[in-house]
């Protein structure tokens, strides 16, 4: 055991370290602090890469907090699926904050920008936090930071419709958390313990059965909003449409798939062990669920008129694809939804990151205008189609191989009609993105809409969605890289 | 139609919660599975082991310091949430108190909030600093001080309070409480420990419990800081939107 041991704990605290001390420098030198603030999360980025290669997919990284034993003190628990998120959630906060500083100079007033590299940074860390811990207790900790900075950041740029899209987020959130935090109160009065491997240990012991399925079911829900899973939605077309869009790109490319997540943990490695018909039961109604987000997000997003809000229903969609994964119950289901955790996140943040491109340079949001943006912007148009074609599933990019998985675990699941939900879902994706994709390229603009000759956003915006772009290609082409250690991990954790 | 349907679905939440509350183990009981796990390590061996006499001053700072680090950086956060919404009071600009109060608060109110206000302050340094061996510690002290700093606004008005304490003093000190764990934290790693780790294998077998001790003060002493520059912090950001919706309305 060497010295990378420490690493999670520090990729966790250094952020938050961080967060802490840039009000210091906000108000001696304001100009630095996007700058600064790309410290500690590319020391976190670093930190995690250097992790690559020690975490076995079938093992994990188990470290006691303060020296304390488990279920005494609180236990970090980084299996191979849980690095493999936290290193997406650390390139893609890094590559959105690069964006931030010239749309965030734009949109928000002076006196506040230093809380929003404050809010990013610790919801970033929050994120990595949430990811790794291995206590229950610490799960809810770190969600109450994602939540609270989430709200706020959605707020950030105080116009009247952020705030009520933030305060609508709060209304659906804050009843989220605190039956999260009951669900946790039940379980412990049975269990008497915290730790998650403990817990899952106690029980199968527990002959508290009612308290059981009532805390299990009140974490479905509690999580099931914070990742917005259908008909739990409703707060997040208006949140993630309305925010800032460096902060679109982190809601809907990573914090739902986190919070997909925390419910992946408890489910497996709580809940399956000790009270698998429970989970069985409860697997079935959200397979239910899930199957309508597909639908009624693809149906939802071809009616749009405003293109954040369209790529926004489109989240909902796809986080249906990822509970249609988890709820199969196979390996390969469960691959699929890990995979397409990367490639929702990769795509996701690249489209609102264009959408945001078109914001800052044009100040154009509704679908119509795009018409002809081909004409003036054909880096961000490009960037645009490639992350289109991950989302509806198109080879040679990631979503091809995520959404293969997805299909294939469902069918060696025996759930066929859940298969061909997925096949339609994503035939309604192609229906929106390629409608985006005809007005962009093949349809002429407006008189005096765009201009003739090339004048796309500046390189510090136009790099980080190149990178995210290619990377949905990168993860599609060489998609044996990841995959089988994925398939072993989710053996591991069936 | 929308109201009935609202209140039968809490009415039923209700009686499914009820119910729930009612098969949970028996409170008080000491065979339920809350009172045979956990808890008998920490009420016995606490004291030995965390070298605190407050029972859960050595569980929330040192067995579970983790959770407790998340908590101040939730305060913070909550900080950082309402100057995002709110903004900070700007640099030397601070609008001068307009007392639009019908009753002007008389000399009597003055001279007592000046007088009592400083002990206040005294009291929330004896909780912060007696944390380990009474009940208190850093949030309730933090608290206490940002109580006081509340009482003193009040009758004294912004202008007054944050010439005590100004922006220069509070920016740094507000992330006090999550400083003062990555600092201990810290410490335990190069001890030779892990993270938050209390004692340091690599330079003493059994480290001095005094120095134990010490390192837990830190902690309050930087929980009491962080919470009171964040309290004070706040109060004023809302008393300046305030006055701002005053003068345009």
């Amino acid at each position: 055991m060497g010295a990378w041991r420490h690493f999670p704990i520090f990729m966790i605290t250094v952020p938050l370290l961080g967060a802490v001390l840039l009000p210091f420098l906000g108000y001696a030198k304001e100009r630095w602090v996007p700058y600064v603030a790309l410290l500690p999360l590319g020391a976190s980025t670093l930190l995690g890469i250097l992790l690559i290669g020690r975490i076995p997919s079938g093992g994990y990284l188990s470290y006691h907090m303060g020296g304390w034993e488990p279920p005494f003190g609180i236990e970090i628990r980084l299996d191979y699926v849980g690095l493999f998120l936290m290193l997406v959630v650390c390139g893609i906060t890094f590559l959105a904050l690069i964006y931030s500083r010239r749309y965030i100079d734009k949109e928000v007033s002076p006196g506040r920008r230093t809380a929003y590299y404050v809010l990013y940074l610790l919801m970033s860390g929050a994120m990595l936090g949430f990811v790794a811990t291995g206590d229950i207790f610490n799960l809810f900790v770190f969600m109450e930071i994602l939540a609270l900075s989430s709200y706020a950041l959605v707020a950030i740029t105080g116009n009247r419709n952020a705030v009520r899209a933030a305060f609508k987020y709060i209304l659906m959130g804050a009843p989220s958390s605190i039956i999260v935090l009951l669900a946790i109160g039940l379980l412990y009065s049975v269990t008497g313990t915290l730790n998650m491997a403990d817990l899952a240990r106690r029980i199968a012991e527990s002959g508290y059965t009612e308290v059981l399925i009532v805390s299990y079911i009140l974490l479905v829900v509690g999580f099931g909003v914070k990742a917005a899973l259908f008909p739990l939605h409703m707060w997040l077309p208006d949140a993630h449409s309305i925010a800032p869009s460096p902060i679109s790109a982190l809601l809907s490319g990573l914090l739902v798939e986190v919070c997909t997540f925390a419910l992946v943990r408890i489910t497996f490695s709580v809940f399956t062990l000790g009270a698998t018909d429970l989970v069985m039961g409860t697997a079935d109604a959200v397979g239910v669920a899930a199957a309508a987000a597909v639908l009624y997000g693809g149906i939802m997003a071809i009616l749009q008129k405003d293109l954040k809000m369209m790529i926004a229903y489109s989240t909902v969609s796809h986080i249906g694809y990822i509970f249609l994964g988890l709820t199969a119950f196979t390996a390969e289901g469960l691959t699929g939804a890990m995979y397409h955790m990367l490639d929702h996140g990769l795509a996701k943040a690249c489209l609102f990151l264009c959408a945001g491109n078109f914001i800052y340079m044009k100040g154009y949001r509704r679908i119509e205008d795009l018409k002809g943006a081909w004409s003036q912007m054909p880096w961000t148009c490009f960037a645009f189609a490639l992350a289109s074609i991950s989302v509806i599933g198109i080879p040679p990019t990631a979503g091809f191989i995520s959404k293969w998985y997805l299909i294939l675990g469902n069918v060696e699941g025996g759930k066929w009609l859940y298969a061909v939900v997925l096949l339609a879902g994503s035939i309604l994706a192609a229906v929106y993105c390629f409608r985006i994709l005809y007005y962009m390229f093949f349809q002429a603009g407006k008189e005096g809409a765009w201009e003739e000759s090339w004048h796309d956003a500046p390189p510090a915006m136009l790099a980080p969605v190149w990178v995210l772009s290619l990377a949905t290609l990168f993860f599609g082409v060489f998609s044996s890289l990841l995959i089988p250690s994925l398939l072993r991990a989710a053996a591991y954790l069936l | 139609m929308k109201r009935v349907a609202a209140l039968l679905f809490i009415a039923a939440l209700a009686v499914l919660l009820l119910y729930v509350v009612s098969r949970m183990p028996p409170m008080g009981d000491p065979e339920t599975p809350t009172a045979t796990h956990v808890i008998p390590r920490y009420l016995e061996k606490a004291e030995e082991e965390t070298h605190t006499v407050n029972v859960i001053t050595g569980v929330i700072l040192n067995y579970r310091g983790y959770d407790t680090m998340g908590e101040v950086t939730v305060i913070f956060c909550a900080l950082a949430a309402v100057l995002a919404v709110l903004g900070r009071e700007r640099r030397g600009v601070i609008h001068g108190f307009v007392d639009r109060s019908e009753v002007p608060s008389s000399t009597i109110v003055r001279t007592m909030v000046r007088f009592i206000v400083p002990f206040i302050i005294l009291f929330s340094v004896y909780t912060i600093l007696h944390g380990e061996t009474s009940p208190g510690g850093g949030f309730q002290g933090g608290a206490i001080i940002g109580g006081s700093m509340i009482i003193f606004t009040t009758i004294f008005g912004l202008y007054e309070s944050s010439r005590r304490i100004p922006l220069k003093v509070r920016a740094p000190l507000e992330g006090a409480a999550v400083m003062g764990f990555f600092l201990v934290g810290t410490l335990g790693l190069v001890g030779g420990g892990n993270f938050l780790t209390y004692a340091w294998p690599r330079v003493a077998q059994d480290l001095h419990p005094s120095l134990v001790v010490w390192l837990t003060v830190l902690v309050e002493v930087g929980i009491g800081l962080g919470g009171a520059m964040v309290l004070t912090s706040i109060l004023f950001a809302m008393i300046r939107e305030e006055e701002e919706i005053a003068t345009v309305s």
